[in-house]
């Protein structure tokens, strides 16, 4: 930085202030531009008939009648494309994984219902359904296993026969002695915790359009993807396209919560036919498709025990997860994402010495799970979570007291957890006293006593975790993977007209990127934020990125911007220094205009910018710099986000119906950009995670189909369902990575769900009901109770 | 999920539009409001030849007082209902349902006699109209009908309308301001489907419970009365015992099916527990009937 301490302490600062989001003024005046928007001339529509079987052999496939429909162009199965595309391999180093190819339709066999089978080109997507209707596909049924346990259990019918297992990803996070603290530990709590498949419900379904240009043999996808570096790479090898003549953009994108985080067969599908067409192609998939063939979630058995000592110190945990991953392993984060975290995040933000967490990734006919907003923890932290209330309620300790004792304290950072990720720093003991204290505990207490006193059912609870976010090239984002997703780069020109345009290999999709990012820049350089055009989510704007996921783009792409954007200041105020004839130390910048401390002399970034671009010789020829910077920031470790949520709920004791009253999040997301928009995705998560804890299940029922494929059975969670959510923000120490952020995307899915758990498990405690299921439903909770009552015939039970 | 290719007629009176379903030879369909019709044609579970449109007619939007009853024109939207001061003052247990009904947006488009025709058995005011002894006003080419709400709804989106037949108004009971009534419903999020749902009304004579009646709706086939525990009720002093015997005979009556969201016996309960609070709440609003 150049310039004095003080002169800089009296800028105004852009970070850390509530700045309306730029996007919006687009994206809610429907100015946006969504995949679906681009419809070029000569397009085609596809339109997919999918597997209506969870595992057969395909004997057969008639498209006669369909081709001759009127308005249908083509129709492919796989034996078409033969040639035209390679498969994507989602390898991995881990040891003893299989990475199951995926091929963008059904080769011979199908293995979900919902895999993509046939494909439909037509001149309107109306017309490519009605054709779907005459396809005639002849399948012979393979038998299956369809719930994970019985899939993993010796003997099942295999679902890839060359992986000749089911189980294709196995391993154990293991340290210290656990079965010996076991032996010996004064109180032991356990359970068999499910956390339930999920899906993401993005606004917008997923969308491809991809156009091939004849003249350059070059090919352009675009994709409502949040990995568009990601895809590119993929599929150049699948297409055997160099990079520079294929590119895949990612314009606005309505929501992803990660469903939009993998590569999917549409794309590789539509890519494939676009060139072979010669003719624009494009997918939009329905709302049925998108509950029934994007990528699911969690769909985990956690079976874990938990041992302490007498005054409630944690000793020792072990867990065996099982992990239901579908059909598929998907590209890039295989199968092994979302278990594998859920083993390795178990023991969450305490401290713990002995642990052994073992894990195992299992193959059913179902849709492949992916990312989803938190992966692994959800699910993990439901479980550890309801592990320390059990423990505490057996204890008769507090559940506040119990984790204020084992929580990671502030001389013990950095911690590594038994698991070995490691805690940098972060304020975990101070977010569990600030919920509290935001919430009044104690007369949250007292409330909930004298309701219960009046045969009311109520309950409070709290959820504490670490997440790892801002992740360097040191880890992988996921078990053994083998892309780099830990380096963001950013590419800064100031341009002939003074104006500044970022570039960014990230892919916003509702962070509001476009806005924090611009914030960082122009604190930086000294302009203005509308000086600043921020680019993203194009694979043609750097020579390698990946996208926005995993809580990276802020502490990646703001690291990156803040190093490109000092290499451009300090060009410009040298260009400046020459200009005004001062020395650059005494030249500073702020909204857009350069001043000299020590006199009235100023330029805009306009005039310096025309005279090193446009006024020939006004800088010497051997000083002249191009305004512009690509710094590449890698963290190379994460940095953790932490936070302690406070749920009190109100379950009517007839109807079973759970009430959120009271909703309380404390966090440490380190400095804060954007605190509104920092404060939307705490809301916005928490309200995805009560989803899950309530309401949201992907059903396969026992002949495998899906029976919550519309929004009418799959139950998101809707706006005037909501609590007020308070929000307190702890910045303890800040991180270590450039400029002190850490990242925050997800961490409301990771904590809403262990806490409403907790808080509706209080409400049924007077019963002796633990809550190992979510959602927990209405008719869970009937269940539980009608056994509760069973057990002690003569307690009242219900109104 | 588009719909399967079909013809589109504006029907310019209930003649014409009955006419037109005829010469469809059973393959029309009536459209209103299509909150329930397009979902179910987008996944073509239904795919009519021909869409009769039936918003132009003349004369079909309006609600009427007559007598001790009103009727509901065919074009009458849900929103209009709820917010009709004649139904808040008159019908007030279908001022308190529509509560319950969808959302905004659907309560824009979606009707009265479009619901009840749709037959939906976790819907509203299918149940509403079979609890105030409504009677569906028909016209075919033939001529129309009057069919008693009770021999209405045979099944699950099943009725005994004919494939030509347009319900051109339903009507129903008014209450008498001195009549109780309750409605409780249960859904897994405001606005869904019930899980189940308990529409009431009584009269209160000599402190004593007269002519109860009970729907529900969500826990079996089709909405229900409950003669039972309507019987069970009459004359007794709808003290908690009498409840109590009302809840279990009709608990004993029904036959819940079990499905995604709730089992068989939850759904049991439930309508017990509803029922239950639905008539404690209508007898604190009955009040004694004057002789007449």
């Amino acid at each position: 930085m150049t310039g004095a301490p003080d002169a800089v302490e009296l800028r105004p600062k852009l970070v850390g202030q509530r700045v309306r989001r730029t996007e919006d003024p687009r994206l809610l005046a429907g100015a946006g531009r969504y995949v679906d928007d681009l419809t070029p001339p000569g397009a085609l529509h596809v339109a997919i008939r999918r597997s209506d079987q969870p595992h057969a052999r395909i004997r057969g496939i008639g498209a006669t009648e369909a081709l001759a429909l009127p308005g249908v162009v083509a129709v492919f199965d796989a034996r078409d494309l033969e040639g035209m595309i390679r498969p994507a391999i989602p390898a991995s180093r881990m040891a003893g994984y299989h990475a199951t190819p995926i091929w963008p339709l059904a080769r011979g066999t199908v293995r979900y219902v919902g895999e993509p089978v046939v494909a439909v080109l037509a001149e309107s997507r109306y017309v490519a359904e009605d054709a779907l209707e005459l396809v005639a596909i002849d399948y012979e049924p393979l038998p299956f296993a369809i719930r994970a346990a019985d899939a993993a259990a010796d003997g099942a019918p295999l679902l890839h026969e060359d992986a000749g297992t089911n189980v294709i990803i196995a391993r154990e996070f293991a340290r210290g002695d656990v079965d010996a603290v076991f032996r010996d530990a004064p109180v032991i709590v356990g359970g068999r915790f499910r956390m339930t498949r999920k899906t993401a419900v993005a606004m917008e379904n997923r969308s491809y359009l991809a156009a091939w240009d004849r003249g350059r043999a070059a090919l352009t996808l675009h994709s409502s993807t949040n990995i568009p570096g990601i895809i590119r790479d993929v599929l150049a090898g699948c297409l055997e396209l160099p990079g520079n003549r294929l590119r895949v953009v990612a314009p606005d994108v309505g929501g992803s919560f990660g469903g939009k985080g993998s590569l999917y067969q549409e794309e590789m599908l539509v890519a494939a036919l676009a060139r072979r067409l010669e003719r624009p192609v494009k997918f939009t998939s329905d709302r049925l498709e998108d509950l029934s063939a994007t990528s699911q979630a969690f769909d985990e058995v956690i079976e874990a025990e938990l041992a302490l000592d007498a005054e409630g110190m944690l000793l020792g945990l072990r867990a065996e997860v099982t992990g239901d991953i579908g059909a598929y392993s998907i590209y890039p984060w295989t199968g092994a994402l979302e278990p594998v975290q859920v083993a390795s995040f178990l023991p969450g933000p305490y401290r713990l010495a002995h642990y052994r967490g073992r894990v195992r990734g299992v193959l059913t006919p179902k849709p492949p799970t992916g990312p989803y907003r938190g992966v692994g923890r959800p699910s993990s932290t439901f479980a550890m979570e309801r592990l320390i209330d059990m423990a505490a309620r057996k204890l008769g300790m507090d559940p506040m007291e119990i984790r204020r004792r084992n929580l990671v304290t502030a001389p013990e950072f950095p911690y590594r957890t038994a698991s070995g990720i490691v805690w940098d720093r972060s304020a975990f003991q101070e977010c569990l006293a600030a919920a509290c204290d935001h919430a009044d505990y104690p007369a949250l207490l007292r409330a909930r006593d004298a309701a219960r006193a009046a045969g009311r059912w109520v309950g409070i609870g709290l959820a504490s975790y670490a997440e790892l976010t801002g992740i360097g090239s040191r880890i992988s984002v996921a078990p053994g993977m083998p892309i780099n997703t830990g380096t963001e780069t950013a590419a800064i020109r100031i341009d002939a007209t003074g104006a500044v345009t970022a570039a960014f290999g990230i892919a916003s999709h509702g962070q509001g990127l476009e806005t924090t990012l611009a914030q960082v820049i122009a604190d930086e350089l000294g302009c203005r934020m509308e000086d600043v055009e921020v680019q993203h989510g194009d694979s043609a704007l750097l020579p390698a990125s990946s996208g926005t996921y995993a809580s990276r783009s802020a502490v990646l792409a703001g690291g990156a911007a803040t190093l490109s954007a000092r290499v451009v200041k300090a060009k410009l105020l040298r260009a400046a220094a020459h200009l005004m004839d001062v020395p650059a130390e005494a030249l500073e910048a702020s909204g857009g205009i350069i001043r000299a401390r020590s006199s009235n002399t100023s330029m805009s970034f306009q005039e310096v910018a025309q005279a090193v671009y446009a006024g020939m010789g006004r800088i010497p020829r051997e000083q002249r710099e191009e305004l512009t910077a690509s710094e590449t920031y890698d963290p190379y470790l994460g940095t953790a986000g932490s936070a302690t949520h406070l749920a009190m709920v109100e379950i009517d004791p007839g109807t079973y119906g759970v009430t959120v009253t009271r909703y309380v999040v404390a966090e440490d997301c380190g400095r804060i950009i954007n605190p509104l928009i920092v404060d939307g995705q705490v809301q916005g998560g928490v309200a995805q995670g009560i989803g899950a804890a309530l309401l949201e299940e992907v059903v396969h029922d026992d002949d495998g189909q899906c029976v919550t494929a519309s929004l009418a059975d799959y139950l998101v969670p809707i706006a005037t369902g909501m609590p007020e959510i308070g929000i307190v923000h702890v910045e303890a120490v800040l991180p270590a990575t450039l400029g002190g952020f850490r990242g925050m995307g997800e961490g409301g899915t990771i904590g809403a769900p262990a806490a409403i758990a907790n808080a509706v498990a209080d409400a049924l405690s007077p019963l002796g009901i633990e809550v190992d299921t979510l959602p927990v439903t209405p008719d869970r909770i009937f269940r539980m109770v009608e056994a509760a009552r069973l057990r002690n015939p003569g307690q009242r039970t219900g109104a | 999920m588009k719909p399967a290719p079909f013809d589109y007629l504006r029907a310019e009176s209930v003649a014409h539009a009955v006419q037109s379903l005829a010469d469809a030879g059973g393959d029309g369909k009536v459209i209103a409001g299509g909150q329930s019709l397009m979902p179910m044609m987008n996944f073509r579970l239904v795919k009519p030849s021909l869409l009769v449109d039936i918003n132009h007619i003349p004369d079909l939007a309006g609600i009427r007082q007559q007598g001790g009853r009103l009727g509901i024109g065919a074009l009458v939207r849900h929103r209009t209902t709820a917010a009709d001061p004649v139904i808040a003052r008159h019908v007030p247990v279908l001022h308190a349902a529509m509560r319950h009904v969808a959302h905004l947006t659907v309560r824009n488009r979606g009707t009265f006699c479009g619901s009840v025709c749709h037959a939906d058995p976790a819907a509203e005011m299918p149940m509403i109209a079979l609890l105030l002894d409504g009677t569906v006003q028909t016209a075919t080419p033939r001529g129309g009908r009057r069919l008693p709400a009770r021999d209405f709804f045979l099944g699950p989106l099943m009725t005994a309308l004919e494939p030509d037949e347009l319900v051109t108004e339903i009507e129903m009971d008014t209450l008498p301001a001195d009549t109780g009534w309750g409605f409780e419903e249960f859904a897994r999020r405001h606005g869904d489907y019930a899980l189940a749902a308990v529409a009431v009304t009584v009269d209160r004579q000599d402190g004593r419970a007269a002519g109860p009646r009970i729907a529900v709706m969500g826990v079996g086939d089709r909405p229900m009365r409950m003669p039972e525990a309507e019987a069970a009720l009459d004359g007794s002093d709808m003290g908690e015992a009498a409840i109590d015997a009302a809840v279990e005979a009709l608990r004993a009556t029904i036959a819940p099916n079990a499905d995604l969201h709730a089992s068989a016996d939850y759904r049991r309960h439930l309508a017990g527990v509803l029922a239950g609070r639905a008539l404690r709440g209508a007898w604190t609003r009955a009040r004694e009937r004057l002789a007449a």
